[in-house]
Formats: C-alpha cells, structure tokens, sequence
C-alpha cells in the first residue's frame, strides 16, 4: 500500500526534496507523490519531514547481556528519539567476533527489532587485542565496519597488522583513540575531579592514542572513522591529518555535547561515562568542530545499565549513559540554545554517518532512497518521564526535563514504526 | 553548593552528616572546634566519659585498612557512652559478594544511629549518607583521595590552639598533595576559616595541575615555599609514589623537601610542624624536628579524640532535631 504524507515541510538541507510540501511512500522507498495512485494519506499539519536519524554508535546489548537492554528494547527506544538506522556495538557477552554471532544479531533485529540494526564486529579475537578476526566472514555475513569496542590491542604492531589487513580487504574500521597507559580514570583531571578525589582521566589518555592511530592510519592507508573525541586538542590534530588527506571521519558523542566536568559535583553516576566529560572549552571546540565539518557525526553512545550498575560510589558504577531515546529532543535543545545549529546537527546524524557505509541508500530525503523518515511537531516539547521510558536502563540525566519537539511518526523503509 | 557539601547540612545550615569540609562556614568550624574544646579537661586531654550519645549505636564501617583513626573514633564513641560496633568489612561481606548498598541496608535494619565510613573510593560516604534512611548520621573518616574533615578539623583545632585565629595565619602543606585527601580537606577548612594564605610544597609529580581554583599558591622550592610561614603541615609519602616513579627515592624527597631545623629557620620564628601521621623519620622529617619544641604532632592526636567527639555529638544532636 502507497501513502501519501501532505501539508508536511521536508526537513533535508541540500537534498533535492529539501522545502516540498508532500512525499509519497511506495514500495518502501521514497517517490514521486504525483505518481502515486490512490494512496492512503495523511495530513501533516505543517509538521516537519526529516530523513531517519542514523546512530554509529549505540550498544543494544545482545547477546548475553539482555539484563542491561535487548535489541527489542533498545531499538524501540531508538525509533522514539528518532533513529531509524543503528550500528550495534560488539562488546557484548560473548563479543561479536564470529560470522554467526553477527548473524545472530541480524536475525534478531529482523525478529524483534523496531529499525535498522548493522552490526559490528571486533578487530581482534575475543575484542582481546591479540589475534585478528576472520574479518572476511564478518563482513560476508553482514558486518558493514569492523571496530575494537573501545578496548585496547595488545600492541602498537597488532593494531597496526589489524589495520593492514583491513585495508587489504577494504574493510573500514572504528578506532577510540586511548593510550592504555593512560587509560582509566573516572574523570576529568581537572579542577572538578581533583576536588571531588576521583581517580582521574588525562586528556593526554585520548591525545597520545589518537596520535598513534593517526599515524598507523597513515602507514596502511586504511579507511578508518575515529570515535568519541573529546578534547580539543584531538579535534585540532583531525582537522590537520584531514587536511594532510587521511582517510577519516569522526565522531562525538551527545554527552560530551551536553555536559562538562561539572557535571560531576553531585556525584551522580549517570554521568559515569568510558570516556570522562571534559572542560567547557573542550566542549566549545568539539561544538566548532562539528560547524566546521572537522567533525562528521554525532553519536549516542547509548549504554542502557540495569539499576544496579549504578547503585555504588561514584567510581566504583560501571559507565554510560541512557540517552537514545531523546536523541531528536536533544539536538533540538543544542539549537534552541543557540550552540549547534540543526542543520549541521541533523547532518552529522544522517547524510554524514550514511557515508561511512559507502552506500548511500538512506541518510536523505529523495526519490528512489529507502524511506526512513521522521515527522515531528516542532513547536510542542515532550516532558522525559521515567514511566513511559522505553529503554532497559534508567540511567538516564534528563528525566523530568521537558525538552524541545514532539516525534509524531517515524518510519523505517516505508513502515511506519512508531506513531 | 553541590553534592556532599550540600548534603551535609540541613535547609538551616546544621551539620547533619559530615562527609567534607569544603563548603563549612567559619561559624560552624568555630562551633565545631568550641564543642570539642569543651571535651577536653582542663589538662588538656579529652574527659574520660559524658552521657551524650547514651543508647545510641555507633557503627564504624571500614572498608580501608586504618588503625589510628578508627581507634580514636571507637575511643570518641565510647567516651560519649555509645554503643560501638566494628566491622572491618575486607574481611566480612565484601568479600563474600555483598554489594556496599546491601551491606548498608542491612546495618540499617539493625538501628544504627551513626556510620563512620572508611572507603577507598572518593565519595562513597556521600554515596552512603545519599542511601540511609534519614536520620542515621554519617561521618567519613576518609574516602579515596577526595576528603578527611575530622583529620581537618583537628588540624585547624590544633592550628588555632597554639597559633590563633586562622585568619591571621599563613600555612604551608610539604609534599604528596595530589594524592592527599587530608591536604584537600585541611586547604577547604582554611579557606572557610578565611585563611589568607595557603601554600603547597613540592614537586610537579606530587602536586595536583589545578590549585589555584582552590585559592593555593603551588611552590617546588621548600625555602620560597617556606618564607615567612606559621604553620607547616607535612604529609605523608606513601612508598608507592616510587614504584609508579613519581619520585626517584625516599632519599631525594628528605634532600629537597625533608623538614630539618635549617629549613625551619625559613619559617616564621615559633611556626609549628604538624604531620598527620604516623611520620617516617628521616623521609619528611628529621628525627630533631620530630622531637623537638616546635612539632605539635602529638597534641593533633589528642585533639583527634576531642574533635571525633564533638562532630558525633553534633551530628546526632541535628539527626535527633530532625526526627522531632
């Protein structure tokens, strides 16, 4: 069955529909609405049309840790703020480094999940830094990128073997820049975490790790997207290596948009994250690098916990953040503050992400693309309850919060998904 | 005000638990200090026994190893004819498994009346006294590297006894400050005593990158660090600033930054020395200093008792108010 969405104001800068008034949905793909013939319609109400929000970096949580979250659960969760496309992280339990259990993933998203689930796939065996992965079968059983899950190699020289294969096989990888001697830390070392007597994450920890993998990217000349930056320094040192040509992209997560070091005073592990909120002025930079396109994506990093893994001090909770599910509010709030326009925004969680893929099916608004789409009401805000949460973890910092837009449809390959 | 400095104090500005002294005003230090002088007899040593926390419970809670601090505080508890319960939790239920949350409830469960909490990691207190039902106190006796106000406390006690008002004082903190919960909440309480100047001592590895957001001057040579000063306060450096090669030797540390009677002389004529303890001679100071007229090092531990009385007292003096 055809649909026709009317009175509606496509939201999809530089696309070719960007302004129109109605689209046609046929066949699971966006069309023509004068070509459509007796279509069911619906009435937009001046509402807005954006293409489906794409998330490279949101851990459902399957297989084996189902008490944090579920593809069903998380994905539901997505749909509601917004996401139409999301790449699943492989650190779950057992990881994903094996072509069935990326299969597995797969068939349960097609079973029970609510949008579109690519998976991930570790670089090394068992995610542990050692031996390389049969990244051949995994991307012939579907993996679309092969990622580290933020955990360390063994070595500079397994990272970079890891990487040599990868471009062999032109695969794209993820990186999360850390240096492990670095590493850990459960927050800023800053004014905000010495005060508070946390044990405490150097920029250096980031900074040092990106330079490596900088340079090994360099070395192998593979395609690689760099994940969660933070710092500002990192920002300068990709916009340099992008202007030497590397071959990368990157990303930061909302949190990090969001949220400084100060966060912290209260102690409230919600804002226990891998990889601690800095200062103001690295926020400021990250924001700058978004505007200035040194920075493509913007991620959730969506880490839903059970209630438990927060019951504790501070340093001792297990980290992340439950925040998928408000993604659209969010970047929304960013631009009713006048910090990130939405254009840019809405860029880097859609047309920029899609690249990635080096497929372009979605990320857009045009004729002919798979018809992932979200109609919302700009000018009504939705108050964030705990009771109607969809997402498995709680962990949450924006409950009671009434934040900007109100998600009316969304529809992922022409089905509507969420209403 | 924000977290455990908020938390601490009731809409009134009564002391409620005591999880750090940031955010103590000097009215409420002075009560604090004035209360725990009224506790020592007039040889200046604690008295042996007053009624006030008669059948209430005490629960220490040590989730670290200590000995003096958890002993002045059983000492303090049973002066003030509570009951005191033990437990030295490495070897109880966290080790069985038992999460801090439910170790907690279940001590609730037992009427306690007051926690004093020990735990490596910062905040755990604020953690706990977030958790409890109303009206149980709690008091941290040192949590990570973030806070350790009674140690602070009797430190300003200490300070003011023999040197006077605070605000008229200028205080220099030797050696591992970074590392060092008792330097935080010692530099917290100065400042809410209006102390108009405060100084770290030491080298780059062992002083944290930000102490001018806490209103310190940071020096790397003793004599500059020392000029003019009324009050030293060493602190202890613990052996494994060596391994993870912060500093190169024991050795080095006494040559530039040991506390000998030539580079007291840099003081202000009648400064005293203070440790927290227990010193290493010979490391942050000279056996001559730690003997001589001018170390003060074992008053702060009878005032430790003093102070650890006072805080419980005033503590379940707010709790009890609270409940009616």
């Amino acid at each position: 069955m055809s649909l026709l969405i009317e009175h509606i104001k496509i939201h999809s800068p530089g696309g070719p529909l960007n302004n129109q008034t109605a689209i046609g949905i046929d066949q699971g793909l966006f069309v023509d609405p004068n070509r459509l013939q007796s279509p069911d319609r619906l009435d937009g109400k001046g509402q807005r049309l954006i293409p489906g929000l794409i998330d490279l970096r949101a851990h459902l949580r399957e297989p084996g840790l189902e008490h944090k979250g579920t593809i069903g659960s998380e994905t539901l969760a997505a749909v509601r703020g917004g996401i139409t496309t999301v790449l699943a992280m492989p650190n779950t339990d057992p990881v994903i480094d094996s072509p069935a259990a990326v299969r597995l993933v797969l068939e349960r998203a097609e079973k029970i999940g609510f949008c579109r689930v690519l998976p991930t796939a570790m670089l090394t065996l068992g995610g542990k830094g050692l031996q390389l992965s049969e990244m051949a079968a995994l991307v012939d059983a579907g993996c679309v990128v092969l990622a580290q899950g933020s955990r360390p190699f063994g070595s500079q020289k397994i990272e970079y073997h890891a990487l040599k294969y990868a471009k062999s096989l032109g695969v794209t990888v993820i990186l999360d820049p850390e240096a492990p001697d670095f590493a850990g830390g459960c927050a800023h070392a800053g004014y905000v975490g010495t005060g508070l007597g946390l044990p405490l994450n150097s920029p250096l920890s980031e900074v040092l790790g990106l330079g490596t993998d900088l340079e090994l990217i360099e070395a192998t000349g593979v395609r690689a997207h760099l994940s969660r930056l933070t710092t500002a320094t990192a920002v300068d040192r990709i916009r340099e290596a992008k202007a030497r040509g590397l071959p990368i992209s990157c990303d930061v997560s909302l949190a990090h948009l969001l949220y400084t070091e100060t966060a912290l005073v209260n102690l409230d592990p919600v804002f226990h994250l891998e990889r601690p909120l800095r200062t103001e002025a690295d926020r400021k930079a990250l924001i700058n690098g978004l505007i200035d396109g040194t920075i493509d994506a913007i991620v959730t990093d969506h880490t839903p916990h059970e209630s438990g893994a927060k019951l504790a001090p501070f340093p001792e909770t297990e980290t992340g953040m439950s925040i998928i599910e408000a993604t659209l509010n969010l970047l929304l709030t960013l631009d009713q503050n006048d910090e990130l326009p939405f254009d840019i925004s809405l860029q880097a969680m859609t047309g920029n992400p899609a690249k990635l893929f080096q497929k372009p099916g979605f990320g857009q608004i045009a004729f002919g693309l798979s018809a992932d789409c979200v109609l919302y009401d700009s000018t009504k805000p939705t108050h964030i309850d705990s009771s109607h949460w969809i997402s498995a973890g709680h962990n949450s910092p924006i409950f009671g919060q009434e934040l900007p837009g109100t998600i009316t449809g969304v529809w992922v390959a022409g089905k509507q998904v969420q209403n | 005000m924000h977290g455990p400095a908020a938390l601490q104090l009731t809409s009134e500005g009564r002391l409620k638990h005591l999880l750090t002294t940031e955010g103590l005003s000097k009215a409420l230090i002075t009560e604090l200090l004035n209360t725990a002088e009224s506790f020592l007899s007039s040889q200046g040593q604690p008295v042996k026994k007053a009624p006030l926390l008669r059948g209430k419970t005490v629960v220490n809670l040590f989730f670290e190893n200590s000995t003096r601090t958890r002993t002045t505080f059983d000492i303090a508890a049973h002066r003030l004819s509570a009951d005191v319960v033990t437990l030295d939790i490495r070897t109880s239920s966290a080790s069985k498994g038992e999460t801090l949350f439910d170790t907690l409830k279940n001590l609730e469960a037992m009427q306690a009346d007051l926690f004093v909490v020990r735990h490596s990691a910062g905040g755990a207190p604020f953690f706990i006294a977030n958790r409890v039902t109303p009206n149980i106190a709690v008091i941290n006796a040192g949590d990570g590297t973030h806070a350790h106000p009674t140690q602070a406390l009797l430190d300003l006690m200490t300070i003011r006894k023999h040197k006077g008002d605070p605000a008229n004082l200028s205080v220099a903190i030797v050696g591992d400050v970074k590392h060092s919960r008792v330097a935080r909440s010692l530099i917290h309480g100065l400042r809410g005593m209006k102390c108009p100047d405060i100084r770290a001592i030491g080298p780059g590895t062992l002083l944290p990158g930000d102490l001018d957001h806490l209103g310190v001057r940071a020096f790397h040579r003793i004599d500059h660090g020392l000029a003019g000063v009324d009050v030293i306060v060493l602190l202890r450096l613990q052996k494994e600033r060596m391994t993870s090669a912060l500093l190169p030797s024991e050795r080095e540390f006494f040559n530039l930054y040991g506390m000998t009677e030539d580079r007291l002389k840099y003081s202000r004529p009648g400064a005293i020395v203070m440790h927290p303890g227990p010193i290493n001679r010979g490391v942050e100071i000279s056996n001559e200093v730690a003997d001589g007229p001018q170390a003060v090092i074992l008053d702060q531990v009878t005032n430790g008792i003093a102070v650890r009385m006072a805080v419980m007292a005033m503590t379940i003096s707010t709790q009890q108010d609270l409940v009616s």
